[in-house]
């Protein structure tokens, strides 16, 4: 499998991209999930700066994904035509920017409560606003619906792949496959 | 020991009169734009805090180091990091616990000159229960009126030996121990 992505197929950089995110994505949900169910104390810090080093390694993946993208000019195009072709068009759009918005939320949510942001611990990222208690109330629920957003669209997307491999019987599925080759 | 009537009233006055003595300039400190900040490690990502009362007391003259001497009360209580939650673990039972001891001090009696401005005090610090010897580097810089100064310095002080981080806290890999202190002053000459 090339690592470029060709007319026809994504490349396994691509792929690998793709599918990491998705997996980091629902290991987020379950930490975020864990966290809110443990007493505040060391567990807590322990799991939440884990949600939050996942949160900015999934903020560089979308980056690189996105410019991965930007550098394919030959790349995969969202099949059909008319209002679905745009459909996806949009979709795909409104995933990439939804994948960026969410960790920078959650960035900008632990600046607003003055707590540090690290790498699993290796280096810390500036602080993306001023420390601001109010401003971090609003973020909580700003980082809160843009995930439901998130799932929504990831919903959407994952229900118009289906239509293609069973309705549409094209390959819009199988391109993406970590293994997938294409029949036709 | 001797501990006949006579000494134990005589030795108090003798070291009242000692003190009393050539008074080096005492100052008073302006709370509104004097600050006492931390800066402390979690996950290994730096975060200040301040504590928002607190009470120096500063008698200091560089060129009388000899009757110079701080004392710092400060209210653990008004500790303060920007967020809620982390503001009650610090001033819970296993960091400051602030029912119990209220206050923090910091004491020094010992000054030497460091540079042409520059001094360094060495005191003791009381946090909780624990005393320890802690040296203070500063600066002092009078205004030009010779009114005013600003009295400004940072030191690193280990929380494990005050104690600060009970139980599970004793972990070092997810709080820091080391805690940087910092203090901005403005002082003002108090009125004789």
């Amino acid at each position: 499998m090339p690592l470029r992505n060709t007319a026809e197929n994504y490349g396994s950089l691509a792929k690998l991209l793709h599918w990491s995110i998705v997996i980091l994505i629902i290991v987020q949900y379950f930490i975020a999930e864990a966290a809110d169910e443990l007493p505040d104390g060391l567990e807590k810090l322990q799991v939440l700066s884990r949600h939050k080093s996942v949160g900015m390694l999934l903020l560089m993946l979308a980056v690189v994904r996105i410019l991965w993208k930007l550098a394919n000019k030959g790349q995969p195009v969202p099949v059909g035509t008319g209002a679905l072709k745009k459909a996806a068009a949009a979709g795909h759009g409104l995933l990439y920017l939804l994948l960026l918005l969410q960790p920078i939320s959650g960035w900008a949510m632990s600046a607003a409560a003055n707590y540090p942001v690290t790498f699993f611990g290796w280096f810390q990222f500036p602080a993306l606003v001023g420390a601001h208690p109010g401003l971090h109330e609003i973020l909580e629920d700003v980082h809160s619906v843009l995930f439901y957003s998130l799932l929504a669209v990831a919903v959407l997307h994952i229900f118009a792949a289906l239509y293609h491999h069973f309705a549409m019987k094209d390959d819009v599925l199988k391109r993406m496959l970590p293994l997938g080759k294409r029949t036709g | 020991m001797n501990t006949s009537p006579l000494r134990l009233i005589a030795l108090p006055l003798l070291a009242a009169a000692a003190t009393a003595a050539p008074a080096a300039t005492a100052w008073v400190t302006d709370a509104a734009s004097s600050k006492l900040t931390f800066v402390a490690t979690q996950a290994g990502g730096e975060f200040e805090g301040r504590f928002a009362r607190f009470t120096p007391s500063i008698v200091f003259d560089p060129a009388d180091l000899a009757h110079s001497r701080f004392s710092v009360d400060i209210a653990t209580g008004a500790a303060e990091t920007g967020e809620h939650d982390r503001d009650n673990i610090l001033k819970g039972k296993d960091f400051f616990a602030v029912e119990r001891w209220p206050q923090a001090r910091f004491e020094a009696r010992v000054f030497r000159a460091t540079g042409p401005a520059s001094y360094e005090a060495a005191g003791k610090l009381t946090l909780r229960d624990v005393t320890r010897d802690v040296r203070l580097p500063f600066t002092f810089k009078r205004g030009a009126n010779g009114k005013s100064a600003v009295l400004a310095g940072t030191t690193t002080v280990r929380r494990l030996d005050f104690g600060v981080g009970q139980g599970e806290w004793i972990d070092t890999q997810w709080v820091g121990n080391d805690v940087r202190i910092h203090f901005d002053l403005n002082l003002k000459q108090a009125p004789p």
